[in-house]
């Protein structure tokens, strides 16, 4: 070589570094200029074959502990991406293992070398201990490969790799250029692996975020469902309880009752008996003084007259007090059928008069009682459930009555059903009260005059009937309460 | 490690290549033997390393007589290097021993034999003298 030419050489390398060190100037410069890791992996990729000439190369990233993935390739088609293979296998695996830049040429010479005494271990039947031959992702005829892990902070992330199909290509030079280039571009991978995450923690907490906006929306429409399911089953918990209280009242009333109407019923009949016997007694007196023989010597007897008449008028009201007893001793007996809790045929006036008979002492003179009883038929119900209704209706009646007033009673037979209508002329019921006087606990009567389960209690036990209850009033002028019964419910 | 003998840059890229190459050895009785090795390695310019895998005729010679004969080809020069060698020591761990061990590992690993290539020990050898043969001359 002459000097001439040393010179040329020089001037030739001189000139070929100084492209190198300005492709590796922008490569640092324009590796950093972007988050995305699509456009990382592409920007190595293309500047490594058009700066360097490195037709074939590829990224792998750890994909967890023992495998790596082709994230990105280059002169491959499509046929390499997303390819994976063992940490420890094959020269990129073991790069990944050993975290050292590995260098090959003469790939199939070798790989044939190991391939020649596979073929003999087996043909001296030694096959099995022979393991399976591994697909590397990569080109299936590579002569020559360089191979540099991809690490951070000594963690390594991954692996990247040239190959090529001549036997020598790749020399000490190119070493330390793939050597700069996979220190750039893991320093790039790995901000944008760390923004990726980063992005997607936030899309992950926005996600969060949102679905427990959602949980708590559904939870308070849970909440506030649940609550009024809990308002619902205390408000029936209350009726139920009500009611059974009052059943149990009705029945203590009913055993009470009948036990009384017995004891009454034997002195009723002495007394019954003797009024018979007094007024015959009387007349018979009367007969006797009124016979001419007797006449003729008693003389006129005014005094005796005035004894007799007296005594009548006596007798007389003995037998209507007598009457009036035998009255309510039925109508207490008529109640005392109130615990049988079997359905029966039941005439409902006699229920009502049952009703009004026990509740004489609050009608007295101050409230008249009309009845205006149509033809009914008898009705298949709980007789004790619907005496109980006529309690609780002629009770809110005779109470919204301040002083003297009437109650009407008006029954008629309609379609397949009774109609009862009772109607009071007392202070009515307020319109925004209206459609709460069938709630548990509703009472406009002050304490200690109503429980507000009156009407509730009235309007379940017309409801297990099928039947209907309906409410009309005006203040001022008065209440009539509608109640419709099937002669005979499915219940 | 260093001797009045240095290794030409050729010799080095040949054994960087990785082809594999013939090892000749002697028992102590005079009977030869020839086998082809893996990978032969680049120590310094003076010495050598073979790999040892298997405890065969090879390994039992060099035990009884450190004297052998390395045989490599620069296939694209189509230059064949003959290296006269003595078995100096070996290394079971270290940087020669890693280089050659990952080498082997590495494509073993992917021809289903990574037990079976093993490295126990990488033999070093001191070169005691070289020749080079030019095969396209001679074929001419």
């Amino acid at each position: 070589m002459t000097g001439r030419e040393s010179d040329h050489d020089l001037a030739e390398q001189l000139a070929r570094r100084s492209a190198e060190v300005e492709v590796l100037r922008r490569i640092a410069l324009d590796i950093n200029a972007t988050l995305d890791l699509d456009s990382i992996y592409d920007f190595v990729l293309r500047t490594m074959d058009d700066c360097f000439g490195f037709r074939h190369s590829i990224i792998l990233l750890l994909e967890d502990s023992d495998t790596l993935r082709v994230v990105a390739s280059h002169g491959y088609g499509d046929q390499a991406l997303g390819g994976r293979v063992a940490v420890g296998v094959g020269v990129v695996g073991m790069v990944a293992k050993r975290r050292r830049l590995m260098r090959v040429n003469h790939l199939r010479a070798q790989q044939a070398y190991f391939e020649r005494i596979r073929s003999q271990m087996q043909a001296a039947g030694r096959a099995t201990e022979l393991g399976e031959v591994v697909a590397v992702p990569g080109l299936a005829d590579a002569d020559s490969q360089i191979a540099i892990p991809l690490v951070i902070k000594d963690k390594l992330i991954g692996v990247f790799s040239v190959e090529s199909q001549e036997p020598e290509p790749f020399s000490q030079r190119d070493e330390t250029l793939v050597t700069i280039v996979a220190s750039q571009a893991s320093s790039a991978i790995q901000n944008a692996l760390l923004f990726r995450a980063v992005e997607e923690r936030r899309q992950e907490l926005a996600e969060a975020h949102e679905r427990l906006q959602q949980l708590n929306e559904t939870l308070e429409e849970r909440v506030r469902t649940r609550t009024g399911q809990l308002e619902q089953a205390n408000r029936e918990l209350r009726e139920t309880q009500a009611q059974l209280v009052q059943s149990s009242t009705m029945a203590s009333l009913g055993t009470l009752a009948a036990g009384i109407a017995h004891e009454l019923n034997t002195p009723m009949g002495a007394i019954h008996s003797n009024a018979d016997v007094e007024r015959r007694a009387v007349r018979i007196i009367r007969g006797i003084m009124r016979d001419p023989s007797m006449a003729d010597k008693l003389g006129p007897q005014p005094r005796l007259e005035r004894t007799l008449k007296v005594l009548d008028d006596i007798n007389q009201m003995t037998l209507e007090a007598a009457e009036r007893v035998s009255k309510i001793v039925q109508s207490l007996r008529s109640f005392a059928r109130l615990d049988q809790p079997e359905l029966e045929w039941v005439d409902l006036h006699e229920g009502i008069e049952s009703t009004l008979t026990l509740m004489e002492h609050l009608l007295k003179d101050r409230i008249h009682v009309v009845r205006s009883y149509g033809e009914l038929p008898k009705v298949l119900c709980y007789a004790s459930q619907v005496n109980q209704v006529f309690v609780n209706v002629l009770t809110n009646a005779v109470q919204a009555i301040d002083s003297t007033g009437s109650i009407t009673i008006t029954t008629s037979h309609e379609n397949a059903g009774v109609v009862i209508r009772v109607s009071d002329t007392g202070c009515g019921i307020r319109p925004e009260h209206l459609d709460r006087i069938f709630d548990p606990g509703f009472t406009t009567k002050g304490v200690g005059v109503g429980t507000g389960l009156g009407l509730s209690i009235t309007y379940r036990i017309i409801e297990n009937h099928q039947g209907s209850i309906q409410v009309e009033s005006e203040p001022g002028r008065g209440t009539t309460l509608t109640l419709r019964l099937p002669v005979k419910s499915s219940q | 490690m260093t001797g009045g003998l240095t290794l030409p840059d050729e010799i080095r890229t040949v054994m960087d290549n990785g082809i594999p190459a013939v090892v000749v050895t002697c028992s102590a009785d005079g009977v030869p033997n020839a086998t082809i090795i893996s990978h032969v390695h680049y120590v310094d310019e003076s010495h050598i390393a073979l790999s040892f895998q298997f405890f065969n005729k090879t390994i039992r010679n060099v035990r009884e007589n450190p004297h052998a004969c390395v045989s490599l080809n620069d296939l694209r020069a189509r230059t064949q290097w003959i290296l006269d060698v003595q078995y100096d020591h070996s290394e079971a761990e270290g940087p020669i021993f890693d280089a050659m061990d990952m080498r082997i590992e590495a494509i073993a690993s992917a021809s289903g034999m990574a037990g079976i290539f093993k490295l126990r020990a990488a033999d070093v050898y001191r070169v005691k003298s070289f020749k080079s043969i030019n095969k396209a001359a001679l074929s001419q």
